[in-house]
């Protein structure tokens, strides 16, 4: 029996100058640190910052949970009879103006594209939400996939040693977990909704490292030789998700933001939202796929533009200094960021000063990797209650986000012997935001 | 959009991957037995295409597999050590149909038709007590079928069964596709916007047909389901023709409703009986007399309708047993999807219609086959044989139910479950009831396994991390195994004691000489050394499939 230490190669050098540049990439590196979190200053070494860079791609979702306006956000009608208080103001992208509360976005928006046609019809939040996640209808016999599922599967890594799907939610109001479908709960969300760390990550102060490690080593050696002439998937995914503990004990670090500089944390401010950012940016740039955050509730049936005065003042200030931190970084190149809800709101307002559930006309938007920036696609009629010009589904608006990533959107998973491709049937990418 | 997508995914579907042979015209006498045929059939393909298929599992492991496909559960020590000791030619038959007539059977069985049947809402309490009931009294599937149907909303459990409708009643889509994959293997729903492009069986005239079965269905104020007094439900054709469907089954054979014309106000008395129905907590629905869903029970299971019924069944409990159906997916009964084993299919199914089918019968028959008792390692040089030969086992990932249950049953101290061996079943019953109710705590933990299931990290995690699994599974006390093994001085003994309970088998002489190394190497707490070789063993996957 071994002792430990001989799981994993102590020696840094190893993790680096082998694994890591032999190809396998960030789950190797991510790997090295997983067995001494010293090593996270590795991704403060230029050499494996670049590897990180050359692959993966990487997806934050800011979900605005409820459904936010398009009006008080990204498509404002100041001026009409359903534009309500607020002002349009000027951006970064002459020509596009978004609305007064979004001040810090608008000199963001040379990032930033606009899609201000989507129309996807379903206007109840459990529909609308379903919808959205995963870009299309629901078919019986078929559980489709969310978007993070889709993500962790096609730029995650088998062997990742950081968890390929986070998902904060910490609301009560709508709060959905999201679903790995068909793809299977391999690329189930890690998900945080009660604490600020994910569950089952830290090791039970009643028993030792030195045991903790032993035992695993001891599991393994048993399993191998059960496993042996077994041939399953299903089999070998047990064996893969115990190999992945270690190193994702390893990452639990990576959910706390004490460990950032001051300044950083002084940057993003004491709300939650914004601190669920800056989670979500130590999370990409650790290696994690995609990561959703949710901030809710944004379903202002009544006091519409009171709450949204409240929202969009958090949004703004927490997705302008994500953006500006990932960019800073260099990792704004590899990472889109997308808001997105289960629909916008009414045109009409009624007489409770709110706006209701509306996904005939509405608007979302794509920030960094693959995107051209201010870009606004798409244009509803004057008063918002239509979709006159480009309109878009959840499918295309998939499309178009797999794109973004370099995925392609047509490319098929097989479900049994049935070829389900990753965007809905015959759904095209939005060409004009793309790069 | 909607339309192409629907079509495109059917017509993706199943370029056929197995192929469909006949090898003998004939089906073999219906009185031969269940498991003869099995044999017969598979062993044909085996040697039409010279496959060699693994050998025999041994006692212990043929144990196991049988105790969690037919109890739900790993067997105790005392169990497993009995089975081994037996010199009976018969112990297997013997064995199969103790199980059968156990306690443990009908939990079991329950448990599998549960998920099956609702698997969006687990842990129906009322559903579980109609499919207890029914599971405890072997009622023949066609009943079953009719309880959850067209069940008797007065009669206790007939009306808990009737929770399968209940729970869809918002979603007419849901029941038409739910019923029609889970009853007959059919998924219907591709033909909802269009023929089927691919399988030719399957027409918009079949969708809307199923679906006008279930049309006038709906929930009274008091969740009674009842049904409305008129109403047809009419779809457009692709060339745009509107087109009323007719109450059609799935092969085609139809009901006609008994014209009458309605007046208008007939028509307004008629709607008024629902509405008040819809409002009022103390209005009692009567039955139409001409009620779709009986109409639907009627032609699926006369004659000529059966044979959908029967090979569903047959083909989902033998996917239950092998982890891969006669017909894969269960739910694409169609001729573009042949059977690998078509003669042995329709032969089960005559046998299921002639024996009033009885589940138990099946069950009984197929895990008495030597197709079900082979092992599933493969340990020959040639490439591994297609799963749809049969040729050796799937390793088949445990249920939620039959893990967390396994797991206490592993976590006990051994000489708990002696005492059972010794007094009558009924007592044996109360226990496992409060098993079940045990697992209801813990089953949720796991994800219900799905087609290409893989286990997640958090699963891992949980093992690794949780307290639930060191202050509960490893808990150091009298009634726990760490707490039996304290008492055992000889490290080969307590070695041997634990592999028993928890992998029911002895270790073999590697895994011992692994663990005494272990165990000497942290000699300063024995009871702490112990709780990891216990962690390491009830965490392994020899614990967490159907091996």
């Amino acid at each position: 029996m071994k002792r430990p230490g001989s799981i994993f190669c102590g020696s840094s050098d190893h993790g680096l100058s082998r694994r890591a540049f032999l190809g396998t990439g960030a789950a190797a590196t991510a790997g090295t640190f997983a067995a001494d979190m010293t090593q996270l200053d590795a991704f403060k070494n230029e050499v494996v910052a670049g590897e990180l860079k050359k692959q993966g791609k990487k997806v934050i979702l800011l979900w605005l949970a409820g459904g936010a306006s398009q009006f008080e956000t990204w498509d404002p009608k100041p001026g009409r009879p359903t534009g309500g208080p607020f002002r349009a103001i000027q951006t970064a992208s002459t020509g596009v103006q978004i609305s007064e509360l979004l001040p810090k976005m608008s000199q963001h928006m040379d990032k930033t594209a606009i899609i201000r046609s989507l129309n996807t019809r379903v206007g109840d939040h459990g529909g609308g939400a379903a919808l959205m996640e995963t870009g299309r209808k629901k078919d019986p016999g078929i559980l489709y996939p969310d978007l993070g599922a889709v993500v962790a599967r096609e730029l995650g890594r088998a062997d990742s040693q950081v968890p390929d799907y986070v998902s904060m939610y910490t609301s009560t109001e709508g709060r959905r977990k999201g679903t790995s479908g068909f793809l299977g709960s391999r690329y189930a969300p890690m998900f945080l909704a009660e604490k600020p760390i994910p569950e089952n990550m830290r090791r039970l102060d009643t028993i030792s490292d030195v045991d903790h490690q032993d035992r695993a080593e001891l599991r393994s050696l048993l399993s191998k030789q059960f496993v042996q002439g077994r041939k399953s998937d299903t089999l070998g995914s047990h064996t893969s998700a115990y190999q992945r503990v270690r190193g994702l004990m390893a990452s639990e670090q990576l959910f706390n933001i004490e460990n950032e500089p001051d300044a950083v944390r002084a940057r993003y401010g004491p709300r939650q939202f914004a601190q669920q950012c800056l989670v979500a940016r130590r999370l990409v740039e650790a290696g994690v796929p995609f990561v959703k955050v949710a901030r809710a509730w944004w379903d202002s049936h009544g006091q519409n533009f009171e709450t949204h005065r409240e929202l969009c003042a958090d949004l703004d200030h927490a997705m302008s200094t994500l953006i500006d931190d990932l960019d800073e970084r260099g990792l704004l190149k590899d990472t889109l960021i997308i808001t997105l809800a289960e629909f916008g709101r009414t045109p009409t307002i009624n007489a409770s000063l709110g706006r209701d559930h509306f996904a005939n006309a509405w608007s979302c938007s794509l920030t960094g990797t693959g995107i051209r920036g201010g870009v606004a696609y798409g244009k509803t009629d004057p008063d918002g209650h239509n979709v006159a010009e480009g309109e878009v589904g959840a499918g295309q608006l998939f499309a178009t986000i797999l794109e973004a990533l370099g995925v392609d959107p047509e490319k098929e998973i097989f479900v049994g012997s049935r070829p389900i491709p990753l965007a809905d049937f015959g759904c095209h990418a939005v060409k004009d935001v793309l790069i | 959009m909607r339309l192409s997508s629907a079509v495109l995914a059917m017509a993706a579907i199943l370029a056929p991957v197995v192929p469909s042979r006949i090898l003998a015209d004939d089906l073999l006498p219906a009185d031969s037995a269940v498991e003869t045929v099995i044999d017969h059939y598979v062993d044909a393909l085996l040697s039409a295409d010279k496959v060699e298929p693994a050998a025999q599992v041994d006692d212990l492991n043929l144990l196991r597999r049988l105790m969690l496909d037919l109890a739900g559960r790993i067997p105790t020590t005392v169990e497993a050590k009995q089975f081994r000791d037996d010199q009976s030619q018969t112990k297997r038959q013997a064995l199969v149909d103790q199980l059968l007539a156990s306690p443990d059977f009908a939990f079991h069985h329950r448990n599998e038709l549960d998920r099956e049947l609702l698997p969006d809402n687990p842990g129906d309490g009322d559903f579980r007590k109609y499919l207890l009931w029914a599971a405890q009294q072997n009622r023949p599937w066609n009943q079953m079928f009719e309880d959850m149907v067209v069940g008797d909303e007065s009669d206790e459990y007939q009306k808990a069964g009737m929770q399968f409708l209940r729970t869809r009643v918002g979603s007419v889509d849901d029941l038409t596709n739910d019923t029609s994959i889970l009853f007959f293997g059919v998924n219907v729903s591709c033909a909802q916007c269009h023929d089927h492009p691919l399988a030719d069986d399957w027409k918009q005239d079949h969708y809307f047909g199923m679906q006008s079965f279930f049309s006038r269905t709906y929930l009274t104020k008091s969740k009674t389901l009842a049904e409305k007094f008129y109403g047809d439900v009419k779809f457009k054709t692709t060339k745009g023709v509107e087109k009323q469907a007719r109450f059609m089954f799935l092969n085609g054979s139809v009901s006609d409703e008994p014209d009458r014309a309605l007046s208008d106000d007939e028509r307004k008395k008629l709607d008024e009986e629902v509405k008040t129905l819809q409002k009022d907590d103390n209005a009692k629905p009567r039955k139409p007399d001409f009620s779709p869903r009986s109409e639907l029970v009627k032609l699926a299971l006369n004659e000529e309708g059966a044979s959908f019924f029967a090979r569903n069944i047959a083909n989902r409990v033998w996917n239950r047993l092998f982890g891969q159906g006669i017909v894969h997916p269960p739910d694409q009964l169609h001729s573009g999807n042949p059977a690998s084993h078509p003669q042995l299919l329709k032969w089960l199914a005559r046998d299921l219609r002639t024996h009033d089918y009885d589940l138990k019968r099946l069950i009984r028959g197929t895990t008495l086959s030597r197709a079900y008792s082979r092992s599933s390692r493969w340990e020959s040089d040639s490439e591994t044989p297609a799963a749809y030969y049969f040729a050796l086992a799937q390793p088949r990932i445990l249920t939620p139910r039959q893990y967390s249950i396994s797991l206490f049953i592993a976590s006990q101290n051994p000489p708990h479950w002696d005492q059972w061996a010794s007094k009558p079943p009924e007592d044996w019953a109360k226990e496992r009831e409060k098993l079940e109710q045990r697992t209801d705590g813990w089953f949720r933990m796991f994800e219900p396994p799905t087609a290409n299931y893989q286990v997640p990290v958090d699963e891992a995690l949980l093992f690794s991390n949780s307290s639930q699994i060191q202050d509960d599974l490893l808990r150091d006390s009298a009634d726990r195994l760490l707490g039996h093994l304290k008492g055992i001085d000889d490290p080969s003994e307590a070695i041997d004691a634990a592999f028993w309970a928890i992998v029911s088998r002895p270790p073999t002489d590697v895994e011992k000489q692994s663990i005494r190394e272990y165990l000497k190497s942290r000699t300063e707490d024995r009871s702490a050394a112990m709780k990891q070789v216990l962690w390491a063993l009830i965490s392994g996957p020899e614990v967490r499939f159907n091996y």
